[in-house]
């Protein structure tokens, strides 16, 4: 009976001594100085698959040694609907952290319940990050009533999508680059039907897209917009003050809805559109499936992601077309906006720690803190090249930024980021490709995509979101016109619009109205 | 001598009957496999590879590539991951066992003091959700945010698991617990020496229920944990399989040169590993587990 006990209270002892981690508190915040301030960051990563900095990571004891802070950070989960949750339970718990990144539709929830702090006395002790990264428009983004709530850094990149169009296949057909719509529906069929890519297979597309609907977007998405741009109806919304208004509502939707419907019709569209995803799409056109498509800069020109179509089409290429140009001159490779993250101080914060986040801010946007944290350490991580920082010449290519040991130590690097020429010439360096040998550049094709034809709807994103049913009843619908699951005719349609309005449609278009008027969104 | 049997002489309908049997069993198979053998040669797809996914399927395996299996398992975020989604199982389903049997065994008494109350009090919350504030409070306020054990222990004791167990022993008889009380054994000890025994089947299956729900969480380390070396394997294959930068906003993805789709299916099928590994072990016990604790009010 001894030893059985004497058994059992060592497995509670070696159960208890193993257990000990699992309660204990992380490591992170034991053994708190007495000296530096505790600031808590929830940033939003630049690569969430990457993992966070390492704990040895040299910008904690820079932090710490040049601005007396002690920095703890957590990365906030990859998909905003999960970051909106965390936030909000964590507000609701009164656990917010110092500094954080929020979605603004959460942030505008934490104004109205006081939970954020106002930081308009923060921009004067920034004046370097003030000058590069809170713009009047920044500043615009999150002031309610005259009080700015949260510090708003430019966002992602603009206009960085464009209309490319594969070029050895209008050569091989002897066709030229089109402009107009029906130029374009004459080389989609040729592409389609003429067997541009010699293989004796009726196996390619004119026209390569999938679903893509994100924040702010409705319809049938950003990969179809040119189409939409042709007939001045890009986006959802139209914000001048001569047609202001949801261009869903407009009659030239109908005439723009019918055009993508004729490219369905055909059967110029890859069919695969409805059901494709982000990699299905992007592994289809490195597969040869379709001749035209709209694009992300990197995600069509960057090293890894040109490679494989380099090496499955050494003799071929895409050129950026001008979008198509539709019957009344319109055309549009889709709409803009400016896009900014959103960083707030929850309402509790001391003015001890206020002034210690616009210390540390302030550094980030110094020379030290922007290379080290958009680049890592020089002669380790990356290497300078006429100013430029490039993954060249790093003594382990393992811990270059680019390489999957380096990108931890630039997870930070969307705070610092501001669009600058150094950060994108750092991103998107000129390469030659391997197989094919040609000289590519992701900056020069984003330099382009941005000289082609867009709309400005700067300020959309603030404007009201439509309500979830109202969402669906719209997009299901419009797929419904163009699949041939509703019949689109004029009668139908003007049918549909007034169901739209009727489950809320003109009360959404009213509201974005009063917001756009408020705001001075309209041009 | 040796004894001939006949076999049974199956009528028309019973032919009919098992071939449709057969028949659907077959299509079953194939509505499970087809999606694993798609994931599994996805991930050795390699670079280079120009075909549809269905052509990819058939792929052969010298043509595999096992560069996304390199790349994660040689990446330290995915060895940490995993170890904590690790300890997560192993203390998660300790705890839970550690409650829940002696829960179960104390409804199973029917002579047990307001035990149909008792009953009604653990239904109540089964039934009505407390929602996600509230366990944000109660978790912030037992002082467990960002520990391993705010993963498992709010969830520790599953009240339809509960009523499984408390069915299975029910089902032990009486007389057995009776001369065991007679001959002086405690409750405690009747638990320890005689209950948990017969009850491997039981035990193990609500095990392996506890053991896939805490393998499989995301939503609560999301929630309760904020330091990145805490964070278990489904927040990391999450971030993986929903990460938008390997695409757009990088020159090269974080995971050396694999393809993108490939590092996706590797990491679901390296997570699925450890269930699939478990599974065929427990799996005799299973039905017998369930069954048995099922057909007990």
């Amino acid at each position: 009976m001894k030893k059985r006990l004497f058994t059992v209270l060592v497995v509670l002892l070696l159960t208890a001594a193993l257990a000990a981690p699992v309660f204990a508190q992380s490591a992170a915040d034991s053994g708190k100085a007495s000296g530096p301030i505790d600031i808590e960051l929830w940033y939003g990563a630049a690569m969430t698959e990457a993992g966070p900095p390492p704990s040895d990571w040299v910008g904690y004891s820079v932090i710490k040694d040049k601005l007396n802070i002690n920095l703890k950070l957590t990365a906030l989960p990859s998909s905003e609907a999960d970051q909106d949750v965390k936030i909000s339970a964590a507000s609701a718990g009164d656990n917010l952290p110092d500094l954080f990144m929020v979605r603004r539709e959460v942030w505008l929830r934490l104004v109205e319940q006081g939970l954020v702090a106002p930081v308009d006395d923060m921009y004067a002790k920034m004046p370097t990050r003030t000058s590069v990264q809170y713009d009047e428009d920044s500043r615009a983004f999150t002031t309610i009533d005259g009080v700015s709530y949260g510090l708003a850094s430019p966002g992602s990149i603009q206009k960085n999508e464009g209309v490319l169009i594969r070029k050895d296949w209008l050569d091989k057909l002897g066709l030229s680059v089109p402009k107009t719509t029906e130029e374009f529906m004459a080389v989609m069929k040729a592409f389609t039907f003429n067997d541009p890519d010699g293989n004796g297979k009726n196996d390619t597309y004119g026209y390569g897209a999938f679903l893509e609907l994100n924040n702010y977007e409705e319809g049938l998405g950003r990969r179809l917009d040119p189409w939409f741009g042709a007939f001045g109806v890009p986006g959802t919304w139209n914000l001048t003050k001569a047609d202001f208004g949801l261009n869903v509502r407009k009659p030239a939707y109908f005439d723009a809805l019918s055009f993508v419907k004729s490219m369905v019709d055909a059967g110029v569209i890859d069919p695969n559109w409805l059901s494709y995803k982000k990699d299905d799409f992007r592994a289809a056109w490195k597969q040869g499936r379709f001749g035209i498509m709209r694009e992300q800069n990197a995600a069509y020109a960057a090293t890894s992601n040109y490679a494989p179509f380099d090496k499955n089409f050494p003799d071929g290429g895409f050129v950026v077309a001008d979008p198509p140009m539709g019957p009344n001159g319109d055309a549009a490779v889709g709409v803009y906006t400016r896009a900014f993250r959103i960083y707030a101080l929850r309402d509790t914060i001391s003015a001890e720690k206020k002034d210690a986040i616009a210390r540390l801010l302030e550094w980030m946007s110094s020379d030290e803190g922007y290379f080290l944290i958009g680049w890592g350490v020089e002669g380790v991580n990356y290497t300078l090249k006429d100013g430029i920082p490039v993954a060249d010449g790093v003594p382990d290519p393992e811990y270059a930024f680019t390489g999957p040991k380096g990108q931890p130590v630039t997870q930070l690097r969307n705070l610092v980021f501001y669009n600058g020429k150094v950060e994108l010439s750092s991103r998107y360096p000129t390469y030659v490709t391997a197989t094919s040998g040609k000289t590519m550049s992701a900056l020069d094709v984003l330099r382009d995509f941005q000289s082609r034809s867009w709309v400005p709807t700067i300020g959309a994103d603030t404007l009201p979101p439509p309500g979830t049913d109202l969402k669906r009843f719209y997009e299901q619908s419009v797929a419904e016109f163009i699949t041939g699951r509703r019949v689109l005719n004029r009668a139908n349609w003007s049918s549909w619009v007034a169901e739209f309005d009727k489950l809320g449609g003109k009360a959404w278009e009213d509201a974005g109205r009063e917001v756009a008027v408020k705001n001075g969104l309209l041009r | 001598m040796k004894v001939k049997t006949s076999p049974i002489r199956l009528t028309a309908s019973d032919r009919l009957f098992y071939s449709l049997i057969n028949i659907f069993l077959v299509m079953l198979f194939f509505v499970i496999a087809v999606p694993l053998w798609s994931t599994v040669t996805l991930s050795f797809r390699p670079n280079d590879f120009i075909g549809t996914n269905f052509e990819g399927m058939f792929l052969a395996p010298w043509k595999w590539s096992n560069a996304a299996y390199k790349a994660l398992l040689g990446n330290n975020g995915f060895i940490i991951a995993f170890a904590n989604s690790l300890k997560i199982i192993f203390f998660g389903v300790a705890t839970a066992l550690f409650f829940t049997i002696p829960l179960a065994y104390s409804l199973s008494i029917k002579t047990l003091p307001g035990r149909a109350v008792l009953v009604i009090i653990i239904l109540i919350p089964h039934m009505f959700d407390v929602g996600i504030i509230p366990s944000f409070l109660m978790v912030k306020n037992l002082g467990l945010i960002d520990k391993l054990a705010a993963v498992f222990l709010p969830t520790a004791v599953s009240t339809y698991n509960v009523l499984i167990m408390k069915g299975f022993f029910e089902g032990i008889p009486v007389e057995l617990k009776e001369s065991a009380r007679i001959d002086g054994a405690s409750e405690l000890y009747l638990l320890m020496r005689i209950i948990i025994p017969l009850s491997k089947p039981i035990i193990l299956t609500i095990g392996l229920f506890y053991g896939v729900t805490f393998w499989n969480d995301f939503f609560h380390p999301m929630l309760y944990l904020n330091s990145n070396h805490l964070m278990p394997l489904p927040i990391l294959l999450r971030n993986i399989l929903i990460a938008s930068g390997m695409n757009e906003f990088v020159e090269v993805n974080a995971f050396g040169e694999a393809p993108v789709q490939s590092i996706k299916a590797a990491s679901v099928f390296l997570a699925a590993i450890p269930m699939i590994i478990a599974y065929p072990f427990i799996q005799k016990y299973f039905s017998k587990g369930t069954l048995l604790g099922s057909i007990k009010g």
